[in-house]
């Protein structure tokens, strides 16, 4: 029994609607896994992104925002936290490092972040891909994705929180708030992290106190810079990266610092919180999602359905011929599975290419490099479609079958 | 366009009759009426047609004519009677057994050629062949390639819903006739063709069928096809109004 040149003919009746009929089926599906994988890939790349920052301390405010501003450089004014912390948690035995993180200004679109150059290596974790680490407040070390170059002299801008200027252009607006007479010379290049960071010009906290006016946060004006700030008054940063010892201190530390005109957070945990209302709009989507590749299933199914009744002559005609009934069946079956799950199957591609887009746009508007793959889940999503397709093809087959011979023969 | 070899074929030697003895008894058909009684659509209580005998069945529309050929070839099912193929009732057998009987020994032409269009001419003739088979065998593909040339068809990879009214009804007849059927069946065969194309699909049938030793069974009006047969019936209102055979 060798239906496939009935099938191919079925096919080749059908015309255009043969590539039509996939086509939606791959649009639905890939609607589906697209969603899906551009979550995962959106939850597996912030939370990267977090990694260095154990514990945020701010002053007391949004959680979310003190997040959202260090960790992913959302412009956003932030209130300050006094420096008499920083100064109090260079100090402390719970920590292992701690890092002062200052942002406001911008070059080019770039914010400038105001740190260490402790920090700025991720606690050591991470080489220069170019140059080295600033050694002294003139210098700077840039992101990977910087479109400066190492020896380049730049002036910072102040404030524009809400308009910066696109990256890698100073606009006119920019000028007028560049600070006077203050440059940093670009010495190095950071490897690239995959987070917004690398999109940050990393300068020493100690310039930003100085351009601001408020000294360099150490007792003497020739000390080193980075820690310890060992001044009378150390000035405000808007948020101080915590490394503890421990997982016992973490929490000792978090515990001491939400209180007493501070905030301390485990960014990780925002992250969650933020996760499970993701996943809440995700399982939404893709039950959406869902239905919508029901409902083109059903409305195809429908189609071949009204196809194999206007073919009942031609199937009439095969049982003349001496076909058995289940030669109709299978015939029938196979040119709905084909149309189907050959759609289902080319939904994952479809889906790849989406979500790839989906997180090139969003790449481009936040830094955050999305990893999207498409995986297991992914694969069985498909294949329970591919079930299903093939479950419900059996309706237009039955149909095929069950037509009697003599009438359909007159038809 | 027209083979010459397809009009005038050379004439060939009549094979043994391989047919069986075709029986038909107390043949009624009905179809439920809105009244809720029943219409007797065919009525015949006896018809023998002899091993190898070509038969017409002729008759105004309505009468029966096409029932009875499809009684014959076991698609319809009658309310009572039995249809005889040799030793073997073709009426008791369950519709599995009546495929594979139907497969064995008839072959089929219709009026409208009933071919499938987006086929080429070869698959179409060798259609039949992969109702139970996997792989066509190679031997019967160069018959097939044969007897379409016969036919006149020179280009067998030609899609078929682009040939002519007179090459789609020869397609046809190569299709039925390719399995070498014992039981060669028709159904106004030359109705929708011209008569030089009509006269031509007649010879093939009938030089077909007296070839493979079959027994021959059309449903036709054409008055030049129906002089090509050895007995003609002729039915009205579902009953044999005369044979003349009788």
């Amino acid at each position: 029994m060798n239906p496939w040149t009935v099938i191919v003919a079925d096919l080749r009746h059908l015309r255009w609607v043969a590539w039509a009929v996939p086509l939606l089926v791959a649009v639905a599906v890939a609607i589906g896994v697209a969603v899906s994988a551009q979550e995962r890939a959106l939850r597996t790349s912030s939370a990267r992104a977090a990694d260095d920052f154990d514990i945020l301390i701010g002053a007391p405010g949004s959680q979310t925002q003190l997040v959202l501003s260090t960790v992913y450089l959302q412009p956003e004014a932030v209130p300050l936290v006094s420096g008499a912390v920083l100064k109090a948690l260079g100090e402390d035995a719970r920590v292992a490092a701690a890092a002062p993180i200052g942002f406001g200004d911008s070059v080019r679109g770039y914010p400038v972040i105001g740190t260490t150059a402790d920090f700025a290596s991720r606690w050591g974790r991470i080489a220069p891909s170019e140059g080295r680490l600033f050694q002294a407040e003139q210098e700077a070390v840039i992101g990977a994705d910087v479109k400066l170059a190492l020896g380049e002299d730049i002036t910072p801008a102040h404030g524009l929180a809400h308009s910066r200027s696109p990256l890698g252009v100073e606009t006119a607006e920019e000028r007028g708030h560049q600070h006077g007479g203050n440059f940093y010379r670009i010495v190095g290049r950071l490897p690239a992290l995959g987070s917004p960071w690398d999109r940050a010009i990393l300068v020493p906290i100690e310039s930003i106190w100085h351009i601001h006016g408020f000294g360099n946060g150490h007792a003497a004006e020739t000390a080193a810079i980075g820690m310890p700030f060992d001044a009378k008054h150390v000035p405000g940063v808007p948020a101080i990266a915590v490394r503890p010892k421990s997982i016992a201190a973490a929490y000792a530390l978090r515990g001491q610092y939400r209180q007493g005109g501070t905030m301390a957070v485990f960014p990780a945990e925002v992250l969650v919180s933020a996760y499970r209302t993701m996943g809440d709009i995700r399982d939404a989507l893709v039950v959406l999602s869902g239905l919508n590749s029901a409902l083109v299933f059903i409305a195809l199914i429908l189609l071949l359905v009204a196809m194999a009744g206007m073919r009942r002559r031609r199937y009439a005609v095969l049982r003349a011929l001496g076909a058995p009934r289940r030669y109709v069946l299978l015939a029938v079956w196979l040119q709905s599975v084909l149309l189907l799950a050959g759609g289902a199957l080319a939904g994952l591609p479809l889906a790849f290419l989406t979500a790839r887009v989906a997180a090139a746009l969003i790449e481009a508007s936040t830094g955050l490099h999305l990893p999207v793959t498409i995986g297991a889940p992914d694969l069985l999503f498909v294949l329970v479609l591919i079930t299903l397709g093939s479950l419900l093809s059996l309706v237009p087959a039955l149909v095929g079958y069950r037509t009697p011979v003599g009438t359909a023969l007159r038809g | 366009m027209l083979h010459s070899a397809a009009l005038d074929p050379p004439q060939r030697a009549a094979a043994p009759v391989r047919a069986e003895a075709l029986t038909l008894d107390g043949i009624a058909v009905t179809v439920a009426e809105p009244g809720g009684g029943r219409m007797s659509i065919l009525d015949i209580p006896a018809l023998r047609i002899a091993p190898g005998q070509s038969l017409g069945i002729a008759g105004p529309s309505g009468a029966g004519k096409t029932t009875l050929l499809h009684v014959i070839a076991g698609l319809v099912l009658p309310q009572s009677g039995t249809v005889r193929w040799g030793g073997e009732t073709v009426t008791s057998l369950a519709e599995e057994a009546r495929d594979r009987w139907r497969r064995r020994h008839a072959g089929f032409v219709f009026q409208d050629f009933a071919l499938v269009p987006e086929m080429s001419v070869l698959d179409n003739i060798l259609l039949p062949a992969t109702l139970t088979r996997w792989r066509v065998p190679a031997a019967l593909r160069r018959d097939a390639v044969a007897l379409a040339g016969r036919m006149g068809l020179a280009r067998i990879d030609a899609r078929t819903g682009a040939l002519s009214r007179g090459e789609q009804q020869r397609v046809a007849v190569a299709r039925a006739l390719l399995p070498k059927p014992a039981l060669l069946l028709a159904d106004e065969p030359t109705a929708s063709l011209d008569a030089e194309n009509g006269k031509a699909v007649t010879r093939m049938l009938v030089d077909g069928a007296r070839e493979n030793g079959a027994t021959f069974v059309v449903v036709s009006h054409d008055a030049a096809l129906l002089g090509q047969l050895n007995r003609v019936i002729r039915l009205e209102a579902g009953r044999i109004a005369s044979d003349d055979a009788v």
